[in-house]
């Protein structure tokens, strides 16, 4: 159950664009170089796919925000999108809404 | 209609039943009773929907001895087996009155408001998500695109809660959306994407696909569309087709028995 558990939350996750950040392993305490396999494969994996996304939408302080007002030194997330990806903004649209 | 309303009322088989009246303007819930039997001929069909069954069920958490009827497309059949299954409310407890909503070519003629084309404004299509969009479609964009277009939707929610208030299977008396250690409070918009997703977790094995959030949304999240994803996977991971039975244990996510069929009690 766990393994279709875990499949439902990936497949939400990457539902959002949020996929390959989620990873579940059985390695029992007698196993521990697959704990350190695992972990720097998946270490790897995660540092590839670059910061999490989310976290362009958090505060320095580390609050939570969704609009630039709720935090006036980040930048807007949609505004400003730094992050490469074939979707860039446009300034007029994102302003329009 | 009318005369079925009646005789479900006169002969005792209901006590209150539920359908739609005109009040100040507006197509409303109402309550009809065996008291007043010219006030049913008040009764109107038309494309206005509420969760009637969600209605029978509060009335029925304070009068446990009343019988209900409810006027039912099929979407409120589905949601009054999920309640069903969840124990809200017992079997036969509420009485369905069917009403054809989608159309067919016996039925032309269509009585639903979700079958009404909606439109969206450019600026949404461009940088949001399109409502009318299926989860395939979606999925076809890339990720970093598709996750830039649900934060700009989430981004509006105003936490009106009103996505919650008028989905027909909500009933929890507490609710996660609601708990600050889970979700902070004071803020506009909420956490996001947590909110959401809290919310669309939730919905396995719960959701009937009627639509009625999306429509509640005063902001147009495509709300329906994230809940469609989940079904898809509740029916192709656990193999569970929600509402659609009476027959089937409530599903659950965490627990896993209670996904299981009823005959075996330890989880695979
Ligand atoms: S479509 Fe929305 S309102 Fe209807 S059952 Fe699903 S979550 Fe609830
Ligand atoms: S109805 Fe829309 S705006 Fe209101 S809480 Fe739900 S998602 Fe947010």
């Amino acid at each position: 159950m766990t393994l279709k558990r875990m499949r439902f939350l990936k497949e939400l996750f990457a539902f959002m664009g949020l996929g390959g950040r989620l990873r579940l392993e059985w390695i029992s305490s007698a196993e521990a170089q697959k704990f350190v396999k695992v972990v720097s494969e998946f270490t790897e994996e995660i540092r590839a796919l670059g910061p999490n996304p989310v976290g362009r939408y958090t505060c320095e302080s580390g609050k939570k925000i969704g609009r630039r007002a709720a935090c006036p030194t980040a930048p807007d997330p949609v505004l400003a999108d730094t992050a490469p990806g074939p979707h860039t903004v446009p300034r007029a649209a994102a302003e329009g809404r | 209609m009318h005369e079925k309303v009646l005789n479900l009322l006169e002969t005792g088989k209901v006590d209150i039943f539920l359908g739609y009246k005109m009040m100040a303007g507006h197509p409303l819930p109402h309550a009809f009773g065996r008291h007043n039997p010219v006030e049913v001929q008040e009764m109107i069909l038309g494309p206005a929907r509420y969760p009637l069954e969600k209605l029978a069920v509060e009335i029925l958490a304070a009068r446990p001895d009343l019988k209900i009827g409810i006027l039912a497309r099929d979407c409120n059949r589905r949601a009054l087996n999920v309640l069903t299954v969840h124990q809200q409310v017992a079997p036969g407890q509420v009485q369905v009155l069917e009403v054809s909503c989608c159309p067919s070519p016996l039925q032309r003629h269509a009585d639903c408001s979700s079958l009404e084309a909606k439109e969206f404004g450019a600026g949404k299509k461009e940088i949001g998500i399109d409502n009318n969009l299926t989860p395939d479609r979606l999925e076809a964009m890339e990720p970093t695109e598709r996750f830039s277009r649900w934060m700009y939707e989430f981004q509006k929610c105003l936490k009106c809660y009103g996505c919650r208030d008028i989905c027909p299977v909500c009933f929890c008396r507490e609710c996660s959306l609601e708990h600050e250690d889970l979700i902070g409070t004071g803020d506009l918009p909420p956490e996001v994407p947590i909110f959401h997703l809290v919310r669309a977790v939730h919905m396995a094995g719960r959701c009937i696909d009627c639509g009625l959030c999306e429509d509640a949304c005063p902001v147009d999240i495509p709300l329906r569309l994230l809940y469609r994803k989940v079904n898809e996977l509740v029916a192709d991971l656990f193999d569970y087709k929600t509402g659609l039975s009476l027959e089937q244990p409530p599903f659950s996510l965490l627990f896993d028995k209670t996904a299981q069929p009823a005959a075996a009690p330890h989880g695979a």
